[in-house]
């Protein structure tokens, strides 16, 4: 496989994960503040804030207000807005559009159908009354993708390709999720006593990452921030977190990598080295310092993805 | 009127002096149309509105599209798809399939020559000046033996159908021919919306290009390769006959590269993958020959590779077309097609050229500055339809703007006598029925060592707006599915 | 009589920004013929990058250098050992039937054979009114009429640099009627082409010990094939036929054919390029 082709797959794939995550983002903080049990959680500057910290654009200026058209404008469909959803999904398909000979007609297929439906989605009830529409659709449609993914092309070096991309991504975003809802949990205590290891932040952290019902399941209790971050973090069989991410990640540099040689250089030793570590930590080590944790496995991440471009992408 | 009870025929208007395809001069539908006519006729206009858009979001849904450019933006655009097909008849098919196949059989021998000896020049059949003024003359190439001595491995022929119901040949095409993926989705998509139609008809199948191709390309390979490596290189996705290059890839099975994928070592080509550098035998390449290695050619070229012709050069690589074919493919060349055939093959022509008189000639060009509302005005070296004149489409002014073009550059000009191509029925979505429309075809031929395919098939392109002649999807043509009927 | 010469070419490149893709192509071996044979040849740059020997298009050898890692300055060193024969310009029996050899370049098998020396390009294209500035005699040899064209180009233009450049097209330089080497050059094979006697733009190196004109860069002049003599080469810049100072590297239809470096690279902001040859030569 071509190197450059090899890089617009692995972009293909963390831009499909992206704008799930992103729109999952939207819709579920949206909706829940509508019926938050507290003032702060229920806020609609507070969640615009949120949103707007989660896509990397904060707005540091406590005392502005923010207009909420303008907000869900920029994050779904602006176009001069790198991070928007609408860019992202432009992004899928232009990086699916160099591999076209090397994905499968349904998968292409099943892209271009999406980014018609981002590119034709009308601004105007978008921001009025469309947020719901768009942004199940987007997450319907990034589902229907994965399907095809796993579905419609031969599971070889493509496929890990695509997949390393999706999982790296997942892992990123999930841990932005929690980085924007360890924020909102620190600014929302102190009213009802809702108190940060109890917050209802929590519940909607982990419904943004779709694994409230699993985490339900498997706790049977109510969310707290440590057993929220411990599933999200922690939990190899939970699909969103980041063990299993990283999990994923090995399997598939591993199709790349057939290599049984010791090479400390290689994305593949760098990629186990980093999942060892996080394989035999506990959560009480992490929630000591939740902040240098999440500094530290993006700055992993982003190391990983680093080396990968320099062994296989560069051209 | 015609003479049909077809419903959706109903409202056909038939002009006379027009040859239609499947009526004959009495309205009496031809012979081979009947069945076709017969089964069209169990849907109504509605199925067809229907089925028209159904086709068009399909074709948009799967991204066949090419982009337009204008001043302002880019867009993206289907290439318009009609659902009635065009149907050849065998013996009508044997004409055009040896015309093509000789016509690609001369023009390569001609390019031979050119490049090597140049008898035919030296003999006085063709002049000097057709050498002596082409910039896609190369000297580069002089004495360079191509693998298998083949110069245009892949020709597209563009084929009418005159009034008096003979087959003339409009324009070789010898650089890069495209459209040649629109044949295979063309059936595709009448499969799918139709697909009972095909019950009543033996059509020859289309699908077998790629394989064809690649079997010819990998015949073209450099001394001393064993099982070659063969890519196709595009431009890039931003290029309007994209999909056409991935399709091609994708179907042989093959690497779609772009220039910065390739680099040259020691004059061997090599493609960056994922396990590192791995060599290239053999390219088929989209891109123009001026663009092909800026070390040798246009330097500002970004989508070339440097060191790729020396690469060439030095037999080490296959390029497909070779390098130096727009020579012969100057609309120029094309008046002495007669002489070429009969010189290298000792053959008549099968096909029929259009009389074409030459501005270059003072005697010729006082014809053509006196005739211009009866001629067609090309310039010689554009492709894509552009800067074509049709002199009884001219308005006064127009036509003296013309003659200056003309007066001022007469080498840049051809004229032909108009032709009148023929006309088949297409359904128009304006008017929600079904109206004659210019058609024309266009013949893929590819040549490898000891190795010659024509595609039983071909593009039919339909000129969409009345009247008009030109059929290139670039001024707002579209096309539609040709069935080759079998003996 | 032979000569033996070393001939040094250094080409230093500076770029305001770095430059992460590059690649040069340099056209500066002296080519082997009858009169020049080769002893060594030397190339090596400043950032040790391969240098990769090869052709151009036209068959002349070329050193190709594609740096594989980021650089601002880069300097690249040639040098050139080769044996130069001194052969008598003048050393030919006069053609016997004068007429035979203008019959013979007006042919039309001797046209196509030698139809890109015939050419006219961008840069060899006289302007229209002056299509007829040198005609030749029909009366006088080929030769002879090509040694009075020399003269006549050398007489027409004033040697001068900086004034003109490689885009530089033949209604300027007539015009202003001054320039360098090329501009002499151009004119003098644009005038041969118009009176159908072929010639070539052949670029090279110039032994300068005896004052002769001609930069301390590479020198360029002309070659036209003469019926029963073949090549003949006369440097219109020096009023000469070209002679042991003259060392050829390569030929082409102008300068375009023939540039000695030929590069595409990616960077932004300023740059500068020095180039410099030196020529020594040593009897044997």
């Amino acid at each position: 496989m071509l190197a450059r082709v090899a890089n617009n797959l692995f972009w293909m794939g963390r831009y499909i994960e992206r704008s799930e995550h992103i729109a999952r983002y939207l819709n579920v903080n949206y909706f829940s503040s509508l019926d938050a049990p507290n003032e702060i959680s229920q806020s609609r500057q507070f969640v615009l804030r949120s949103m707007l910290f989660m896509v990397g654009e904060p707005e540091n200026d406590s005392k502005k207000k923010l207009n909420e058209e303008e907000i869900l404008y920029k994050i779904g469909l602006d176009p001069e807005f790198s991070y928007s959803i609408l860019n992202n999904v432009k992004s899928t398909r232009e990086n699916a559009n160099s591999a076209r000979d090397l994905i499968s007609t349904e998968l292409y297929e099943a892209i271009n159908k999406f980014y018609h439906f981002v590119l034709n989605y009308p601004a105007e009830s978008f921001m009025k009354q469309g947020l719901f529409d768009f942004t199940v659709n987007i997450t319907e449609m990034t589902s229907i993708l994965r399907a095809k993914l796993r579905g419609t092309l031969l599971h070889n070096e493509v496929y890990a390709i695509i997949m390393m991309g999706v999982n790296i991504e997942r892992a990123t975003q999930v841990i932005r999720i929690i980085n924007s809802k360890y924020n909102d949990a620190l600014n929302a205590q102190g009213s009802y006593g809702d108190k940060f290891s109890n917050s209802y932040e929590w519940s909607t952290l982990l419904k943004c990452a779709e694994s409230y019902d699993m985490m339900k399941r498997f706790y049977k209790k109510t969310p707290t921030s440590i057993s929220t971050l411990e599933f999200l973090i922690l939990n190899p069989n939970c699909p969103r977190s980041i063990m299993n991410s990283l999990n994923q990640v090995y399997n598939h540099v591993k199709v790349l990598d057939s290599s049984k040689k010791y090479n400390k250089n290689s994305t593949a030793f760098l990629i186990g080295k980093v999942r060892a570590e996080y394989e035999f930590k506990y959560i009480e080590e992490i929630e000591e310092d939740i902040q240098s944790f999440i500094e530290n496995i993006l700055e992993s991440l982003v190391k990983i993805s680093n080396k990968m471009e320099k062994e296989f992408f560069d051209y | 009127m015609v003479n049909t009870e077809n419903a959706i025929f109903s409202s056909y208007k038939r002009d006379p002096n027009l040859n239609d395809e499947i009526f004959d001069k009495n309205g009496n539908v031809i012979e081979i149309y009947k069945k076709l006519l017969k089964l069209y006729g169990d849907h109504s206009i509605n199925d067809y509105v229907n089925l028209n858009t159904k086709a068009k979001s399909s074709f948009f849904n799967q991204g066949i599209t090419f982009q337009v450019y204008s001043e302002k933006s880019t867009q993206e655009k289907i290439f318009p798809f009609d659902l009635f097909p065009r149907i050849i008849a065998p013996e009508d098919w044997e004409i055009i399939e040896s015309g093509s196949l000789q016509r690609s059989k001369a023009l390569n021998l001609f390019l031979w020559d050119l490049y090597h000896e140049k008898k035919i020049i030296k003999q006085g059949i063709v002049p000097m000046e057709l050498i002596s003024s082409s910039i896609n003359y190369l000297h580069q190439m002089m004495d360079i033996d191509p693998p298998g001595g083949i110069y245009n491995h892949i020709s597209g022929t563009d084929i009418i159908k005159h009034t008096d119901g003979k087959y003339y040949v409009l324009e070789d095409n010898i650089r890069c021919p495209s459209g040649v993926s629109y044949v295979i989705c063309n059936r595709t998509a009448l499969k799918r919306a139709l697909f009972g139609v095909f019950n009543h008809y033996q059509a020859h199948t289309v699908t077998n290009y790629a394989e064809n191709l690649l079997d010819l390309l990998e015949s073209v390979k450099p001394k001393g390769v064993d099982v070659p490596n063969c890519v196709v290189i595009t431009p890039g996705m931003y290029n309007s006959a994209f999909y056409e290059h991935s399709y091609l890839a994708k179907t042989m099975g093959v690497e779609l590269v772009e220039g910065r994928d390739l680099f040259v070592e020691n004059d061997f080509v090599y493609m960056k993958t994922i396990q590192g550098p791995q060599k290239v035998d053999v390219i088929y390449r989209r891109i123009d020959d001026f663009f092909i290695d800026p070390l040798e050619f246009k330097p500002d070229s970004a989508i070339g590779v440097p060191g790729l012709f020396a690469a060439y050069k030095k037999g080490n690589v296959t390029l497909a077309n070779a390098p130096g074919t727009g020579v012969a493919d100057d609309k120029a060349v094309y008046t002495y097609m007669p002489q070429i055939i009969k010189y290298y093959l000792d053959e008549e022509p099968i096909l029929n050229n259009v009389h074409t008189y030459h501005c270059s000639r003072p005697d010729e060009l006082k014809y053509v500055l006196e005739h211009i509302p009866e001629l067609v005005i090309k310039p010689v070296d554009e492709a894509g339809g552009y800067g074509i004149s049709i002199g009884n489409r001219l308005s006064k002014s127009e036509i003296e703007q013309v003659k200056k073009q003309v007066g001022q550059n007469p080498r840049k000009y051809v004229a032909q006598p108009i032709m009148s191509l023929s006309v088949h029925p297409t359904y128009i979505d304006d008017t929600e029925s079904f109206e004659q429309r210019h058609v024309d075809l266009r013949t893929y031929t590819i040549l490898g060592k000891d190795k010659e395919f024509v595609l039983k098939g071909g593009l039919t392109r339909v000129a969409l707006q009345k009247g008009n002649l030109i059929v290139n999807s670039s001024q707002g043509g579209g096309s539609k599915d040709t069935w080759v009927l079998k003996k | 009589m032979f000569l033996e010469y070393s001939i040094s070419y250094k080409a230093q490149n500076s770029y305001e920004n770095w430059v992460n893709d590059a690649h040069w192509q340099f056209l500066i071996i002296p080519e082997e013929n009858d009169t020049q044979e080769f002893i060594s040849v030397e190339f090596n740059n400043s950032i040790n990058a391969v240098n990769q020997h090869s052709i151009n298009g036209l068959g002349f050898k070329t050193i190709r250098v594609h740096p594989k890692q980021k650089f601002k300055n880069i300097s690249f060193n040639a040098s050139f050992k080769l044996i130069k024969k001194e052969v008598n310009p003048f050393g030919f029996v006069p053609s016997p039937d004068i007429e035979k050899d203008y019959e013979r370049i007006h042919d039309l098998s001797f046209k196509v054979d030698f139809e890109p020396f015939l050419r006219t390009t961008y840069l060899t294209s006289l302007p229209k009114n002056n299509e007829r500035l040198f005609v030749f005699n029909e009366e006088k040899s080929i030769f002879d009429n090509l040694q009075n064209l020399n003269y006549f180009v050398f007489k027409h233009l004033y040697f001068k640099t900086d004034v003109t450049d490689v885009e530089t097209t033949l209604d300027e330089i007539i015009e202003k009627r001054h320039g360098v080497c090329q501009d002499f050059t151009h004119l003098f094979c644009a005038l041969a082409r118009q009176n159908s006697v072929p010639a070539r733009y052949v670029s090279g190196y110039l032994h300068q010990g005896n004052g002769y004109f001609g930069d301390s860069q590479m020198h360029a002049w002309a070659e036209t094939y003469i019926p029963n003599l073949g090549w003949v080469g006369f440097d219109p810049t020096n009023n000469l036929l070209t002679s042991i100072d003259h060392i050829k590297v390569a030929h082409g239809k102008d300068y375009k054919d023939c540039s000695p470096l030929r590069g595409v690279l990616y960077t932004s902001g300023e740059n500068k390029t020095i180039h410099s040859v030196k020529v020594f030569s040593q009897q044997q």
